[in-house]
């Protein structure tokens, strides 16, 4: 009379199966991101530099991970956050800036908290998006940042800009050429 | 309005919020102030107002009609002038696109009045002919001086008057850079006296009625 080996391997498939289910289950939840009014702004003749912009939203929470577009738009695509006296943020990012260094303490002695210094970090680790909640990208602020401008961006173009989701995976949008925000 | 100079260590949290509270204090009563200020400006205001004196840059636009290179607006006019440079792929194009807006809005007969000035901080990349096309992008070509000086000192120096700044951040494998700077726009009459200054994020509309009651402002000092 030996009936564990069928007992266990009877739990073991109900196991397997519950599990499955429930990755089935997460899938057919899991919608995706939705992005909305991709654009990008055009570009200066000797700009070599663009920024695309848009609103993100995952119902279930994602990141975005990384962006590319056509290599005969830009050479290299990397997620940028705009930020304000960057040096609060990752310490050591900005290097041992020995050009240009501001007088220290210039920033607070002039008393306007306009004087600060505004920068750019690249989002190494991706952007995330918080279950249900909106994410803007947007002038001052995240931004899907060109690099290496093959040729200026005029108005009227159109940019295919292929999003890469952590659980999304691989969104493509065209974002439009436009002069101003609206 | 001097810091205090003996304090070598950062300032702690609470001095730091005091001196904030002051600074916005300061403004405020500056934005209230009815010292022939009749309307409100949506920028701001130091005070005392900075003051740019006869300060000189090399204007690298042969078209522009600025030909001494200064800092100051023409005659009833405004220079206005900011501080970036042109591999700036988020804030100095939005900054410099919402001031195309504003002065396309504007009455032609004021619009010439006004000047546009771009200082570099980024001398290295931005030459002549990279600034020249980069603003000419944004601006009619008489309308724009493009100031460019490899001279680090006089750069600090001019940066230095308007409360300005800037940081070249280090040398990616690929040879570029970052570069933080304040991203102030500030408006300099002809006496070289700044009288508004917008923070990053203001916008057109915002922008084209200060402008509007400066040059409104100052046509009725002329008259009278």
């Amino acid at each position: 009379m030996n009936l564990k080996k069928p007992a266990l391997i009877l739990t073991a498939i109900v196991c397997c199966g519950a599990l499955l289910a429930a990755c089935g289950s997460d899938d057919l939840a899991n919608e995706g991101v939705a992005v909305s009014d991709p654009w990008t702004r055009i570009t200066a003749p000797t700009a070599t530099t663009g920024a695309v912009y848009m609103d993100l939203e995952s119902a279930d929470g994602d990141r975005l991970v990384s962006a590319s577009v056509p290599s005969g738009v830009a050479g290299k695509v990397e997620v940028h956050e705009t930020v304000t006296n960057g040096e609060s943020m990752d310490s050591g990012e900005m290097g041992d800036a020995t050009e240009g260094d501001a007088m220290e303490g210039d920033a607070m002695e002039g008393g306007m908290e306009g004087d600060a210094m505004m920068g750019m970090r690249e989002m190494k680790d991706g952007l995330e998006l918080p279950a249900g909640e909106e994410i803007s990208l947007e002038p001052g602020s995240y931004h899907v940042m060109l690099l290496e401008l093959q040729a200026p961006i005029v108005e009227g173009d159109t940019i295919p800009v292929t999003l890469m989701f952590e659980k999304a995976g691989e969104v493509q949008v065209d974002a439009e050429a436009r002069d101003a925000e609206s | 309005m001097a810091g205090s100079r003996s304090e070598r260590s950062p300032m702690r949290g609470s001095r730091l919020l005091v001196v904030l509270v002051a600074a916005v204090s300061a403004l405020v009563i500056a934005g209230c102030s009815s010292d022939g200020y009749p309307g409100d400006l949506n920028g701001m205001t130091r005070q005392p107002q900075t003051e740019v004196g006869n300060v000189l840059l090399p204007n690298e636009n042969a078209k522009s009609s600025n030909a001494t290179g200064s800092l100051k607006g023409d005659g009833d006019g405004l220079m206005l002038v900011y501080f970036g440079f042109t591999n700036c792929p988020d804030v100095c194009p939005t900054t410099l696109a919402d001031l195309r807006l504003a002065l396309e809005d504007i009455d032609p007969e004021q619009r010439d009045r006004i000047q546009v000035g771009m200082v570099t901080v980024d001398p290295q990349r931005d030459n002549a002919e990279v600034l020249n096309g980069y603003l000419g992008f944004f601006f009619p070509e008489e309308q724009f001086s493009s100031f460019i000086t490899n001279d680090k000192a006089k750069l600090a120096e001019v940066e230095k008057i308007f409360g300005a700044s800037h940081r070249i951040g280090k040398k990616q494998p690929d040879g570029g850079y970052d570069v933080d700077h304040s991203a102030l726009l500030y408006a300099v009459d002809s006496d070289g006296v700044v009288e508004v200054e917008w923070p990053f994020g203001t916008t057109a509309e915002d922008m084209r009625s200060d402008i509007e009651q400066l040059l409104d402002r100052r046509a009725d000092q002329s008259s009278s």
